[in-house]
């Protein structure tokens, strides 16, 4: 008769102490745990290198012939083209600060997530092939070579991280993983190996100008529905300029906020408020996705789709430009765009102006874009709203600090602002989780696919912890964020984490308290819900 | 000593074995970073693990706890279990070996003081508590596939919207999720 295992046996999943080194591990690609490949034939169309049908469950991964060698020069190139790169390899003393700060290796408990031991899976292979003591002493002293299995371990981690930078953050030497990332997966797109969530919005983006690929004049009659949502909750119906030459500002925002729930109800917010404010403002079909999906894969890609922003300001001839609520669209302007397609042109203002209240937004004065909570925190604080928060008082807010934004740009404090004179309930969640010590959602820079969601919620387990912690103290039943990334990836996490807490735009609550004039009176909020505080509404 | 002295007594090095125990289904280079810092933010997984075996063993040794803390402590516990990368029965067998280490450490020291039938009743309350993990097991597994399904709907919500009203229909209603 066989012998059953006891309980004991069967939860233990290694024995006491690991047999093998770290290096012998080899990654395993359970379904739930990793990103559907891109396709062959979207590859093609954006002339990324060396296209191939394969399947990370599969145990050849068709790589080309000579990946080896092409994986080589690659990095050595990129070893040279940034200097932050090399200083990044042969810097870290494994001092292991940053190792519990990652959200991914909080929620997964897999030391590989460790920031440091993400990057050592590359700084390996750079021991060996540019160290003396790695070319000598190989393995005793850390350094690898390239093998199908290393390749298949760096697809695994560079696709279990958000390149959210909290690690860096902590990091006395300075040292950006996220950038690190950024080149393992820049490497990888080398050899024709990419994410179909991340190269399927590229390819849309680079065609039709947003993620989903809709065509101008739909994407136009998108908006068109939401505006005639605006009219049916307030009684006017704002404008929805397209394409105008000769505005003074153009308004870029991911077109997520366009297409996807909840983040439509922000886009109407920003319409209402810029109808309120007369703003002389267009929106652009060409310029129709704030969010860069490039920045996920390469650099040079990045360039690419963040080039439309400067392209359509001149074309336009608008003064500067406001960027809706978003994460990586922010650090993209912030960190790169002056390089990659500065500078703004000629013609635009020389320190973007606030037509309502004559503020100098100097920060921008650089890129030629400011942040839409800046500019509306300035309205409040200059009285420019009449605003009523009691009408979102049916909520008790939090706020998530999207990555980017955070850690990215340092806007801390203005969505804190425009929150607290729209919401009479604020409340913060635990501060070693907010500001620039935030959580990431778990699924930023390409990750929020459905496919993975059992990883998400690995990875989004810190942020939904603190989230549940200050529902259950403080009856928190919403979360406003700043990204569209968050607003799609935010309500799942909830829903695991802290159900029954909603997720919003700052916007729409802006929205929702703002008095127009001339406006029926509000019984619903955005949504078509209605609103508890008010008369004619539900108790 | 009655049975509540002896389970109380015991409290502690049964907890601490239980919590290894867990800690040590995740990898050796993790255990010391889950097992040494305690703070319920910056080190949830360990944090969750060991609130759950104070509420585990109250409720297993018949004290008179509190309902919703105990499905509170439970429920976090498992819901941690249920997305990392485990199988069904490596999340949930914690609870089975739960039993194991009580068995261990305190049935000898039961029988010794003539109270075999009240120990077996307490651990008849494991089973109970896995019966309890086992529901909640379920319902997260059905809420990520639901949270799946919703997240494509989502996603495309205002296409479909507008995709509806191409032939000249009138905008349906809008997307109601409610806030």
């Amino acid at each position: 008769m066989a012998t059953l295992p006891t309980p004991q046996q069967l939860i233990a999943s290694r024995p006491a102490f690991p047999k093998e080194n770290w290096m012998d591990i080899k990654p395993d690609f359970k379904p739930g745990s990793f990103c559907y490949p891109a396709q062959k034939q979207t590859m093609e169309l954006l002339h990324m290198p060396n296209p191939h049908e394969w399947n990370p469950a599969d145990e050849d991964w068709n790589l080309p012939e000579n990946w080896e060698q092409i994986l080589i020069d690659a990095f050595e190139e990129r070893l040279k083209k940034h200097r932050s790169l090399k200083l990044f390899m042969d810097i870290c003393v494994r001092c292991g600060a940053c190792a519990d700060k990652c959200h991914f290796f909080l929620g997964t408990n897999d030391p590989k997530n460790m920031p440091v031991m993400r990057a050592e899976l590359l700084r390996s292979l750079y021991r060996k092939d540019h160290t003396m003591l790695g070319k000598i002493l190989g393995k005793k002293v850390g350094a690898r070579g390239w093998d199908k299995d290393v390749v298949k371990e760096l697809f695994s981690y560079a696709y279990q991280c958000t390149e959210c930078r909290r690690c860096s953050l902590y990091c006395p030497y300075g040292i950006d993983t996220a950038e690190i990332t950024a080149i393992v997966r820049e490497l990888l797109h080398e050899v024709g190996l990419g994410i179909h969530w991340i190269m399927d919005p590229v390819k849309n983006c680079n065609i039709t100008g947003n993620h989903l690929g809709i065509k101008p004049h739909s994407f136009v009659e998108i908006v068109e529905m939401l505006a005639d949502d605006c009219e049916e909750v307030c009684g006017i119906r704002p404008k929805t300029p397209f394409n105008e030459k000769g505005h003074e500002i153009l308004f870029i925002t991911p077109s997520g906020d366009v297409f996807a729930d909840p983040g439509v109800y922000t886009f109407m917010g920003y319409l209402m408020l810029f109808h309120e404010l007369g703003l002389d403002y267009t929106l652009s079909t060409y310029a129709s996705e704030g969010g860069n999906f490039g920045s996920f894969t390469t650099f040079n890609m990045a360039k690419k789709l963040n080039a439309k922003m400067y392209a359509e300001a001149e074309r336009l001839g608008s003064k500067w430009i406001l960027g809706g609520e978003c994460g990586h669209m922010w650090r993209v302007i912030n960190q790169y765009m002056d390089t990659y397609n500065g500078p703004a042109p000629a013609h635009m203002m020389d320190v973007p102006t606030s037509p309502i209240t004559g503020t100098q937004f100097t920060n921008a004065k650089s890129t030629k874009m400011v942040h839409i909570t800046e500019f509306t925190a300035d309205l409040i604080k200059h009285n420019k709203l009449k605003l009523d928060p009691s009408r979102n008082d049916h909520l008790i807010t939090t706020f998530h600090d999207s990555c980017n934004p955070a850690r990215g740009m340092g806007l801390l404090d203005e969505p804190r602002a425009v929150l607290k004179a729209v919401c009479n309930n604020f409340v913060e969640m635990p501060e070693k989780t907010i500001r620039e010590h935030t959580f990431c959602c778990g699924a930023g820079s390409g990750l929020n696919t459905e496919e993975i969601m059992e990883l998400r919620m690995r990875s989004g387990m810190p942020r939904g912890n603190a989230l549940r912690y200050v529902q259950q103290k403080y009856g928190v039943n919403h979360m406003a964020c700043v990204c569209a990334i968050d607003r799609a990836t935010l309500p799942p996490l909830a829903n695991y984490w802290a159900p029954g807490v909603s997720v919003s735009g700052v916007h729409e609550l802006v929205a929702n308290a703002l008095v127009m004039t001339g406006e029926k009176k509000r019984t619903m909020d955005l949504r078509q819900e209605d609103l508890p505080n008010v008369d004619g509404g539900d108790e | 000593m009655t049975m509540l002295e002896v389970f109380r007594e015991h409290k502690q090095n049964v907890c601490a074995a239980w919590v290894e125990l867990v800690l040590s289904t995740y990898s050796l280079d993790t255990k010391g970073f889950l097992r040494t810092k305690n703070d319920p933010f910056l080190n949830p997984v360990g944090d969750i693990t060991r609130l759950c075996a104070g509420c585990l063993y109250d409720a297993m040794a018949g004290e008179d706890i509190d309902a919703a803390k105990l499905k509170d402590a439970l429920e976090r516990l498992v819901k941690l279990r249920a997305v990392q990368v485990f199988t069904a029965s490596e999340a949930l067998g914690i609870f089975y070996a739960f039993k194991s280490v009580v068995r261990s450490t305190l049935l000898p020291l039961m029988e010794k003081s003539g109270l075999t039938a009240a120990y077996l009743e307490a651990e008849s309350r494991i089973d109970t508590l896995a019966l309890m993990a086992f529901d909640m097991y379920a319902k997260d597994r059905e809420v990520v596939l639901e949270n799946r399904v919703n997240e494509i709907k989502n996603q495309h919500a205002q296409l479909l919207r507008w995709a509806q009203t191409v032939d000249g229909s009138p905008v349906g209603g809008s997307g109601k999720t409610k806030l």
